[in-house]
Parts: C-alpha cells; structure tokens; sequence
C-alpha cells in the first residue's frame, strides 16, 4: 500500500509538491533516520535555486535486497535539473572519445615503397605513357598519396564550461528518467555477488550500475561482490565523467558523494573562470 | 665538438671523487661567495672550468625568524582570490546603476536569471562589421514564448515599430533584430530580473 | 509554439522516452557544415584560391607595403606623436563608472586601502605587465556618480578624477610599480606558493619620475605638505568643500601608505609567505636587512 503510494508520487513529482514537509536541521539526521521514520530534509546551499525548484529524491539503501526508502533528499536543480541538451552531451562524448585516441593507420608513400628508383622506360620514343617510377601512386604496388600516416593525434580540448555543463546535464537526464539513485552508504551484508546481482534484478536497475563514492576506499563487501561482476562498477567522486554515465545504465551515488558532486559543481558555476576558460595550449609548462 | 668534448673529460677527472667539495652549485652561487673569495675569483680567467678555483666560503643558511599566527596575515588573506563570487550586499543605493534583482520577479510566468557577476544576460552581437546587430536575451526559464511577446510589444511600444524576434527554445535564448540592450536591460529592471 | 516550461517540460518528456546510452545521442541537426569539395570540369582545380600570387600561397604582403610604390604612410607627414609607441609605457583604463559599480556589488572592499591588486582580484580588470603594461588608468567617465570614499592607489590619474575622489572625502596617490612588481601583485597567490621572499620595488624610470614626485599628480614620492596644499587648490578650482578627513571615522585606513620600496600592503620585501603553514619567514641577518632597507 505504501510503496504503491510512493510510486505514485514519485510519478507525479514534477507537478506536485508535498504539502506537509518536515524539516530537520541538518543531513546527518537524514542518514541517521531509521527504516520506519521517512525523513525529509531541506537543505541550505551557498547559492539558493531561484526559479526551479529543487528535485527530491528517496534515500535508498543496499543492505536488504528489498527497497527501502530511508528519506527524502533534495538536490540542487542547477546540477540535478538543468535542460536536458543532448548535443552538450553528444560533444562530451565524442570529446572524451576523441582525447586519448591516436590513430595508428599507416600508409607508405613511394619513397618508401621498396624499388622503384629506376625510370621504367625512356621518355620518348616508345608510344607509352611517361613514368618515371614503378612506385608512383598511379601504378599498381606503388606509394599511397595522401594516406594516412602514423601517430595522428586527435586530442583537443573542450572548452571548460562545455565541461561542467556536460556533467550537469548528464545528471539531469538520469534522474529525468529514473536512472540516478541516491544510497545511504554502500554497505552490503555479504561479499557474495549474487547478493548483488539479486538486488539490482530485483530493483530494475538494468544489467550495468555504476556506483560512485565519496571515497577512495570503498567497503570490502561491495569490492568484493563487484569484482567478478564486469557491469557494475565503483568509481570516486573525481573520476566521475559523462561517458561513463552514459555506458552504464543506472547511477547509484552515496548521499555524501551526490552532497561532494553539487557542492563542486555549484562552485565551478559561481566563480571567475578567466583561468580555466583560457585557450589550452598542450605544451604550456 | 672534439676540443669540448676534451675539456669536458679534464674538468671530470679533476673533480673524480672530489664531488662533496662542490660546497653549493645553486644558480645564485655569485650572491653567496664570501668575500675573500671573490676577489681571488676576480683574479682568474673564466674560459677554463679547471683553471677556476673551488668555492671556499658559502653562507648556506640566512638567518630567518618563522613567524607562527603574525598579525599580519590579513594583509595576506587580503591578497588572495576570491573562492567564489562574493554575493552582493543590499545597500541604501547604487550609484553605479546597478540593480538587485527584486523577490517578486520569481512570481512570474518567466524569469531571467543573472549570471555570475551578478549581471543581467543581455548582450549585443555585432556581425558583419557593424552591418548586423543583433540583442541576444540568455538564460530565461520559464514561458519564453510569453516573454517574446511581452518584449515585442515593449519594443513596438517604445520605438513606434515592429522589432523581429527569434526564439531558441533549446538554448533557451530570445534574439531581437536591432541593438535594444539598453532598452531590454530596462525593461528587466523593470520586471525585477 | 512550443512548451510554456522549457525545462520541466522536457525533463518530464525523458521520463517516457528511452533511456539515454551512448548509442542514441547526437548533435544538433545541421550544426556542423560538412568540408565540402568541389566537383566536375573546374570543380578541383583552384579551390577558390585564384591563380598565382599571394592569393594562392598566402603570402600577403606586409600592411602597408605598396610593390614598389612611395608608401602611403611615409608619403603624407608623419604622425610624430606615435614615435616611440611601442617602448611607451602603457595603462589601461579603468573608468570610475567601473569602480563604482565594483564598489556597488562588493568586489573590492571600500573598507580596505584599494590597490592594483585588490582591483585585479574583482576579476573585472585585467592587465598584462609583459605587454609593457604598467598599471591602472583611472579615467573620469562616471566621475559624476562617483560617490565613494576610498583610499586609492593607481597607477595614472587625470586631475578631473583626482578631484572626483577628493570631492567624496577619499584619497587618491599615483604609484610606479615595475613590471616584476606588477606580475607579484597581479597575482599573489602564485608568487607566494613560489616560495621567493618579496622583492623590493624598483623606483620609476627617469621619465616617470617628473610624474610620481609632483603633488598635483599625488605622487608618491612628493611631499604630503604639498599634496595637502594641492588638495585645497584643486578643491578651489573646481568650487567643492574639502572633507576633513581627520574627523573621519576611518581616518587610520585613509592616511595607509605603501612604503616607495613596498610593494603589498603590510608586508615587507624581505618577507617570505607560507600559505600552507600560514606563518611568515622574516629575515633577522644584518646583511639581508640592509639589502632590503635600501
């Protein structure tokens, strides 16, 4: 009864505000609330949402395979609610792709092509068509021209807040659609990686997760249970990036790590930037 | 190539096991020399490495007072950059014509929201050397197509003309045809933007 | 016509539409114009670029340069007053009508003695010492709404702006920095994490010195009993009341001077800044003492 009373505010929590809301003071009660006690808590950021209204989010847990929502959480709409721009994504990605690739395709030209150094026959008198070389790019085995040579290099640099947009709007639309879930912490019961196999079949988080902490280390059991499982994966707050977003399906953030995303971002969007938004330059000291 | 080369090797076997003599071979070496040994160093030619004579006196360690919690270090502070923009604090006036944005304005069907610098998201884009100009209205959530209208009509209403507008929805942006910065930035003003 | 929330609207849209994965993004239709090559007879033979000549190898000639011909611009009489451009020290302006509204959204403190570097620090001006700029021009647009009191100190100021903050109850000195002052306090932080002791700041070249050492520019190095005479005549000249500034409450922030070898405000050369202990090194060596005193 309840959860079906959830998930129908939960389908409609564009449109509706909840009428009653308690506030507590501050997100550690949030994290210490327990399982039969939702607990809502409205937050106090540096830089106050002005036209949007916050998103509000269910704190969900990993220690039963069962859902349960241990609170409510609200999130800044600048990071967790910006227009959802496909193409700001689609130039993340292509850039993310593109940065470290080098291309190794390798043609030869006729000067490295093997022989051919002799004029294959006189210029005149013959009734043929004038050669010098049997490895021109005109003759059969000969020199490509205008192939690809070695070592290209594809890196360039998006522009810094291309960047930060990026990571905003990737945010947005998985949360849009139900695919970002914000945990308590990432504490299982047990190593096994049934266990949490179990858990993200049975809450419909598709096969890939990617988890993502605030921390360097995450807990032994989830290590564990995920190292023999490929499609879910542990990241740390700074290695989160719009390409791996997009390949797994869902995002699961601790509430300390969604807290660390919007704290860092909301900086980078209300700071002179004059440093980062410089022209980069590759071989700058 | 052969003469350095010869040189070099000389200057290696005369310094062979002798490296912990080299008292100081910091860039600064001329400022530290003491100076009895400078004027033997004036002495000497500089062509030949080995002709030159070991440093003999380096003072290596200037006498320093380390300061814990000075007194001074909000004079430091002062210097460095602001971490993130600094909100504005409300005044009595501004002289300068800038306007706080007003509460009411959050009311709106619409809004226009500053930027960081707490400026209003109204620019001028200048084409074709002066031939196109063209006022560009960024950041505006909300009923863009209601502000569309309201801005033509502000606009015909101040100019005695019809003013051409674009709206980009995706980029959530209005562009007029014509330089009306001035005009727009007031009518925001106006609307508490 | 389109959605009346844009946002919301299209956030709630992607709630109903497939999830977005790495194969089912793109860019925005028609945003990048394919390079196009040209086809047929004529279609691959020039690519626009005409036959020969600087056109075709872009190789343009030098502005100015005529092939050959008397040029233009050492035909007609010279423009005597650009000689020497490029070795001219160069100040770029700052108007009042900018201060003020720094002063108004709090991006430099009026609490506080302004400087080069605190005016650098708003992030509204820039400057750049390697391009022979030399500091800030404060000019006179706004000097009528200009209501501040402050204490200033820039690198070049016309008399009408010097009345304008004197007319507020302010104080207004010009001070010469050379450019490796100006890298320091362009950007502090830099140079204290350097972990260099503070240099001594240079005094002005020999045809600045005319400019820093008269009181009616405020110089630096002039005479403060002149620059008060000054300030009474200028404040005759252009008919206001001079403020007492002794009967100001922050009559100490107001008479706060750099010292002509120093070069932030508080701290002496000398001095070496730790920002992650956050203590300061102060030389105690007699040696180093009288090398930074002179």
């Amino acid at each position: 009864m309840t959860s079906a009373l959830i998930s129908a505010i939960k389908r409609l929590h564009i449109t509706i505000t909840p009428q009653i809301r308690v506030y507590s003071s501050n997100v550690a009660a949030a994290t210490s609330a327990s399982t039969n006690s939702l607990s809502i808590t409205k937050k106090e950021w540096a830089f106050q949402p002005e036209y949007t209204k916050p998103r509000e989010v269910w704190i969900e847990n990993l220690d039963t395979i069962e859902e349960q929502k241990l609170g409510l959480f609200e999130l800044h709409p600048s990071v967790y609610a910006a227009p959802p721009r496909l193409d700001i994504i689609n130039q993340n990605v292509v850039w993310q792709r593109k940065i470290r690739y080098v291309s190794w395709a390798h043609t030869k030209t006729r000067a490295e092509v093997r022989g051919g150094g002799k004029k294959p026959w006189p210029q005149k008198g013959l009734g043929r068509a004038r050669h010098g070389s049997i490895r021109s790019p005109l003759w059969r085995g000969g020199g490509v021209a205008h192939g690809p040579r070695s070592g290209k290099s594809h890196f360039f640099m998006l522009p810094f807040h291309m960047r930060i947009l990026g990571l905003t709007t990737t945010l947005s639309s998985k949360l849009a659609q139900d695919d970002l879930h914000i945990v308590k912490d990432l504490e299982l019961p047990t190593d096994e990686p049934e266990y949490l196999a179990e858990l993200v079949e049975k809450r419909n988080w598709g096969p890939s997760v990617l988890l993502v902490d605030d921390t360097d280390y995450a807990p032994r059991n989830i290590t564990a249970a995920t190292d023999s499982l490929a499609h879910i994966n542990i990241m740390p707050v700074y290695g989160l990036n719009v390409y791996s977003m997009l390949k797994h399906d869902t995002l699961v953030l601790t509430l300390s790590a969604a807290e660390k995303i919007e704290e860092r971002l909301l900086h980078w969007l209300h700071t002179n930037t004059r440093e980062q938004s410089k022209e980069f330059k590759v071989n700058q000291v | 190539m052969a003469t350095v080369w010869r040189s070099q090797s000389a200057f290696a076997r005369l310094f062979a096991g002798k490296t912990g003599q080299i008292l100081n071979n910091a860039t600064d070496l001329g400022t530290k020399l003491g100076p009895g040994s400078q004027s033997a160093i004036l002495a000497r030619k500089y062509s030949n490495y080995a002709h030159s004579p070991f440093v003999t006196r380096v003072k290596e360690q200037y006498e320093y007072e380390i300061v814990k919690n000075p007194p001074e270090w909000a004079y430091v502070q002062r210097l460095l950059p602001f971490d993130t923009i600094p909100a504005v604090t409300p005044k009595e006036s501004y002289p300068s014509g800038w306007v706080p944005p007003k509460e009411e304005a959050k009311s709106l069907p619409f809004f226009l929201s500053r930027t960081r610098n707490h400026e209003i998201p109204i620019y001028l884009h200048i084409t074709f050397r002066g031939i196109r100009k063209i006022t560009k209205i960024k950041r505006i959530e909300g009923d863009i197509w209601l502000m569309n209208e309201e801005i033509k009509s502000y606009l015909k209403e101040k100019n005695n003309r019809y003013v051409e507008t674009r709206v980009h929805e995706v980029g959530r942006f209005i562009e007029a045809k014509g330089d009306y910065v001035n005009q727009l930035v007031e009518w925001a003003h106006s609307k508490g933007f | 016509m389109g959605s009346r929330q844009i946002t919301e609207k299209s956030l709630s849209m992607l709630r109903s539409l497939p999830r977005i994965s790495l194969g089912n993004i793109r860019d925005n239709p028609n945003c990048r114009k394919p390079a196009k090559r040209g086809r047929a007879q004529h279609g691959g033979d020039k690519h626009g670029a005409g036959n020969k000549g600087s056109g075709q190898r872009q190789n343009f000639m030098r502005l100015g340069y005529e092939t050959g011909n008397n040029p233009f611009y050492l035909r007609v009489p010279q423009e005597h007053y650009y000689r020497g451009h490029h070795l001219r020290r160069e100040y770029p302006p700052l108007t009042l009508h900018e201060l003020q509204r720094m002063i108004d959204k709090d991006r430099v403190d009026v609490n506080q003695p302004i400087d080069i570097a605190s005016i650098v620090k708003s992030g509204i001006y820039n400057f750049f010492p390697d391009q022979k700029q030399f500091g800030v021009n404060l000019t006179d647009e706004g000097a009528d709404l200009f209501t501040a009191k402050i204490n200033i100190e820039v690198q070049w100021a016309s008399e009408l702006v010097i009345a304008a903050i004197e007319k507020n109850g302010g104080v207004i000195t010009t001070a010469y920095y050379d450019p490796h002052s100006l890298f320091l306090l362009k950007n502090p932080k830099k140079f204290f994490e350097s972990g260099q002791a503070i240099p001594r700041r240079m005094i002005p070249p020999p045809d600045a010195i005319e400019y820093y050492t008269s009181a009616k520019t405020r110089g630096y190095l002039a005479d403060p009993e002149e620059i008060s005479k000054e300030r009474l005549k200028l404040s005759q000249k252009y008919g206001y009341n001079l403020p007492d500034i002794q009967k100001e409450s922050n009559y100490q922030m107001l008479c706060e001077r750099k010292d002509p070898r120093q070069i932030f405000y508080g701290l002496e050369p000398g001095w070496v800044v730790n920002l992650k202990d956050e203590c300061i090194l102060k030389p105690k060596d007699q040696e180093l003492l009288k090398f930074y005193n002179t």
